[in-house]
């Protein structure tokens, strides 16, 4: 079951790790950035994919500038914080890039900047269970609760091509 | 009379000359050849891409060599091709198992694709399984592969040329060139 993207460039993205059998996880992970001196959480972030076999996160923005300026200081302080962590940033100059190879520009237009939000919120739904994440081995800070309560979503492929005259 | 196409009209600038390739080609095949001497290497290229690439290095290379094409679907590739799973379009026609394999690509953008043939020709028990690509889009890239020869680390532009194409045209150029904005917004590939 494909779990509710945030953005349509997401829904495309799981598309194409798919297509390319690279296994993927919907927002596993929620990491504290920021907190108050009462030492709650009050900002953290969640990569859009973890790519489990690659060990790293991937995080699309496909937004308005503003916003991925936001996303960019957030970005520096989680590799502040956990340097362990390998995020690549997909910006939307990169997925109209991809867009144009596939020959497929003209989702670009559909896809980007706020007018591609038109699925439910994160979190708001839950398919797959999947087994806890075990590849971080760098000390993550506790999770908030409302965070955690979200469970990942997971969409299973196998972790080798089919065999050799099957395809 | 047919009016005559020149497709050299819609490159923007040219990245690399011929001189520069075939420069970069002679380089590699000599590197390669010094590499594997004394063994038997197994060229696996990568349809279509590298065809021009894969031609003009195995004459490059001094040592007796085998060669393989493989092709494999693209993303995208046809309408109905969006979904599903990548598809071997054209498997090894001989066995790799205990073989020297190096593999020959065009350009390594995302490494999706080249990721997915690793994994599948280790399945096929080479001996050694090596990567040549002549162009490298570091700036592109999603799955971290590492490359053992590169010809060229290229800036993040749209290139066509020498295998490269655009909606299946410009593979028959002998530069690689940055590919005119204006054609691929005005004209949509096929």
């Amino acid at each position: 079951m494909t779990p509710s993207f945030a953005h349509a460039s997401e829904a495309e993205m799981a598309r194409i790790l798919d297509f390319y059998a690279v296994r993927w996880v919907y927002e596993p992970h929620t990491f504290p950035i920021l907190w108050n001196l009462e030492g709650e959480v009050v900002e953290s972030f969640s990569p859009d994919f973890w790519l489990p076999d690659l060990d790293c996160y991937l995080e699309m923005t496909t937004l308005r500038q503003k916003l991925v300026r936001k996303k960019n200081r957030k970005l520096r302080r989680l590799r502040e914080l956990y340097p362990a962590v390998t995020v690549k940033l997909f910006y939307a100059r990169d997925f109209r890039a991809l867009m144009l190879k596939y020959g497929k520009l003209a989702l670009v237009d559909a896809l980007s900047g706020s007018s591609g939000q038109t699925t439910p919120p994160r979190g708001s739904t839950s398919t797959l269970p999947i087994d806890a994440p075990a590849v971080l081995d760098v000390a993550i800070p506790a999770v908030p609760a409302a965070a955690s309560a979200a469970r990942p979503r997971q969409r299973a492929l196998p972790a080798a091509p089919a065999p050799e005259g099957t395809r | 009379m047919t009016q005559e196409i020149d497709l050299r009209e819609d490159i923007g600038e040219v990245l690399l000359t011929e001189e520069q390739i075939q420069g970069k080609v002679r380089e590699l095949g000599a590197r390669i050849s010094d590499d594997y001497r004394g063994r038997r290497l197994t060229l696996v290229s990568v349809l279509k891409g590298s065809l021009p690439f894969m031609a003009d290095l195995m004459r490059a290379i001094d040592i007796p060599v085998r060669i393989d094409l493989m092709e494999v679907s693209s993303y995208g590739g046809t309408a109905t091709e969006s979904s599903g799973l990548v598809r071997i379009l054209k498997d090894l026609s001989a066995s790799i198992a205990d073989e020297d394999v190096l593999i020959v690509d065009d350009i390594i953008d995302t490494g999706l694709t080249l990721n997915y043939l690793i994994r599948y020709l280790r399945g096929k028990n080479p001996a050694t399984l090596r990567i040549c690509t002549l162009l490298d889009k570091p700036a592109r890239r999603l799955v971290e592969i590492p490359v053992d020869y590169t010809g060229f680390i290229i800036p993040d532009r749209f290139v066509v040329g020498y295998g490269l194409d655009y909606g299946e045209f410009y593979r028959n150029l002998r530069v690689v060139g940055v590919l005119r904005p204006e054609v691929y917004t005005e004209v949509a590939p096929e």
